[in-house]
């Protein structure tokens, strides 16, 4: 009795690309709704897809769920960065802004509601747009990249009002200080620098290269992750991943993690850091590791914690990186599940 | 009507007693036994059916108060559930208000424990700069020590002004007797030329 061979599946052109693809995709950026029940990821082909994060938590989540609700062709580059204000999504990539309406995007077709290019030095550069900051005392935006200076934009006008130079290479990280309206910046030259928004000049330079107890020359000197507490700082990258009092500009605390750390957040009483390694990793302001969690991705480029009040029952991590994987954490403990493109 | 509540007694009648085992038999047979004692002959005969009657009879009884008695059971055991029920929600209400509670405690203590650790961090570094006091210990040492030696510069350059200030006296006494001599030395060879030219002339 001879039985057929089962005939193998060719695979078509369109079908391998698409592999290759996801193989070869990075998410660069997160942003969360305002309500707080949908996450946006950019990636590095421009498209940004929104992931339903209420039906991915559900009890009855399926596969499906797991996928995003929606994708589309934001910019030609990638898109480095997001931010969300209460009605808009910011997206920047190679040179320019545009905004979204959180309300429309889920619709099929949706087209951006405007797009600006803050005004370059030649008009022949097109620096990346490598970090975009919310001021909403002043409900403005900053934007931070390739031509070494920050840009700030007047959300309600679409004009650009400040442009703060200083840095002598591309800045890759800006933070808000909360209590005075000062924007720290970290970038490609090692140091961090303090703005002041009200006088527009640099208040405090921080060479962090210079100190002998977090600087690692052998990585070199960029700083690629900042957050700050009002009087604290953390800052990583080339240099250790240290924590920083911003009044006497001391290094008060080394993590010692020998990966570089692309992004840096505070939550609670801890500092959580992810970069080049697999995990996020759990500070406490001690300098122990509390905990290591794992991801999926071979290495992180961003977390957002989502912290939206209208939506607790969504409030988890969320780490994205080197893959089209998005991990989710529910408890911070461990990876609940992944979402991908 | 009529039919659908016989169907229902029926229905239930088999469930609880099958056909024939228990008290429904007992009762048939009651009325048998009712049937053939006034059928019966003799008196001791009659009698002793009429003893079993009233067994049957009493055994219904006792069956049919057993019965009662479980109902009652159950309907105290239904009144028990419903208020071990509403016990176990008000203790379930109460403690997802602990947990609120214990929640806004743990941030509180999130919080102090960050406090704590900010401190610790400066502390660590305030430690590695020397003690104040010391340092001022130290400092007005210095200075003690700074004035002791310029105290003693001051003295010892008096004292090389003093020494320089004889010397030069000396000096100028000794220049001003060498000069009294070579006068004195000079005047005495102009005497004795004149003496001399004196000498010479007076002889003629």
């Amino acid at each position: 009795m001879d039985h057929a061979a089962p005939s193998p599946v060719p695979l078509g052109q369109a079908e391998v690309s698409q592999a290759l693809q996801r193989l070869h995709m990075t998410i660069f950026s997160q942003s969360v709704s305002p309500c707080g029940k949908f996450l946006a990821a950019g990636n590095n082909y421009g498209r940004i897809a929104i992931f339903s994060l209420s039906a991915a938590l559900s009890s009855e989540a399926k596969e499906e769920s797991k996928k995003p609700m929606v994708t589309f062709h934001a910019h030609d580059g990638p898109v480095y960065s997001m931010v969300s204000t209460d009605r808009h999504l910011l997206s920047a990539g190679d040179g320019e802004v545009k905004g979204w309406l959180w309300a429309e995007i889920l619709k099929k077709g949706c087209k951006e509601l405007w797009r600006r290019q803050p005004p370059y030095r030649t008009s022949l550069e097109v620096p990346e747009i490598n970090a975009l900051l919310l001021v909403p005392k002043e409900n403005s935006l900053i934007l931070a990249g390739g031509d070494c200076q920050l840009h700030t934009m007047d959300l309600e006008t679409g004009t650009f009002t400040r442009a703060l130079r200083g840095h002598t290479d591309y800045i890759h990280c800006l933070a808000l200080r909360d209590r005075s309206p000062e924007v720290l910046s970290g970038g490609e030259d090692g140091a961090v620098r303090l703005w002041d928004l009200r006088i527009a000049k640099e208040v405090q330079t921080i060479e962090v290269y210079k100190h002998e107890e977090c600087s690692r020359p052998h990585n070199g000197r960029w700083i690629g992750c900042l957050a700050t507490d009002s009087d604290w700082m953390v800052c990583g990258g080339g240099p250790a991943l240290t924590l920083w009092h911003l009044r006497s500009s001391t290094p008060t605390t080394v993590f010692p993690i020998r990966a570089p750390q692309k992004h840096v957040t505070f939550y609670q009483d801890l500092i959580l850091s992810a970069g080049q390694g697999c995990c996020v990793n759990h500070w406490q302001l001690s300098g122990e590791l509390k905990a290591q969690v794992p991801g999926s991705s071979p290495g992180l480029l961003s977390l957002s914690l989502n912290q939206q009040p209208a939506a607790p029952e969504c409030k988890v991590l969320t780490a994205s990186g080197n893959s089209c994987r998005v991990d989710v954490f529910t408890n911070l403990g461990y990876r609940a599940f992944s979402m991908s493109f | 009507m009529g039919a659908v509540t016989d169907d229902e007694v029926i229905r239930k009648r088999l469930l609880i007693d099958g056909d024939g085992a228990g008290d429904d038999r007992r009762i048939n047979l009651l009325v048998k036994s009712f049937i053939k004692w006034c059928n019966s002959g003799s008196q001791e005969e009659g009698y002793s059916q009429y003893q079993r009657m009233l067994s049957t009879l009493s055994q219904c009884e006792f069956s049919m108060g057993k019965t009662l008695l479980v109902y009652d059971m159950n309907l105290r055991e239904m009144e028990n559930y419903e208020k071990i029920y509403k016990e176990i929600e008000c203790s379930i209400a109460g403690a997802h208000e602990k947990i609120a509670e214990c929640k806004k405690q743990i941030l509180q203590a999130k919080r102090i424990r960050k406090n704590r650790q900010e401190y610790d961090a400066l502390a660590k570094v305030i430690q590695h700069h020397p003690d104040r006091h010391e340092t001022l210990k130290e400092l007005e040492a210095l200075g003690k020590e700074l004035e002791h030696l310029s105290h003693i510069k001051e003295s010892v350059e008096d004292k090389l002004e003093l020494r320089r200030k004889q010397f030069h006296v000396l000096l100028s006494t000794i220049h001003e007797l060498q000069q009294t001599l070579e006068n004195d030395d000079k005047l005495s060879e102009v005497d004795e030329t004149q003496e001399s030219a004196m000498e010479a002339d007076p002889k003629p």
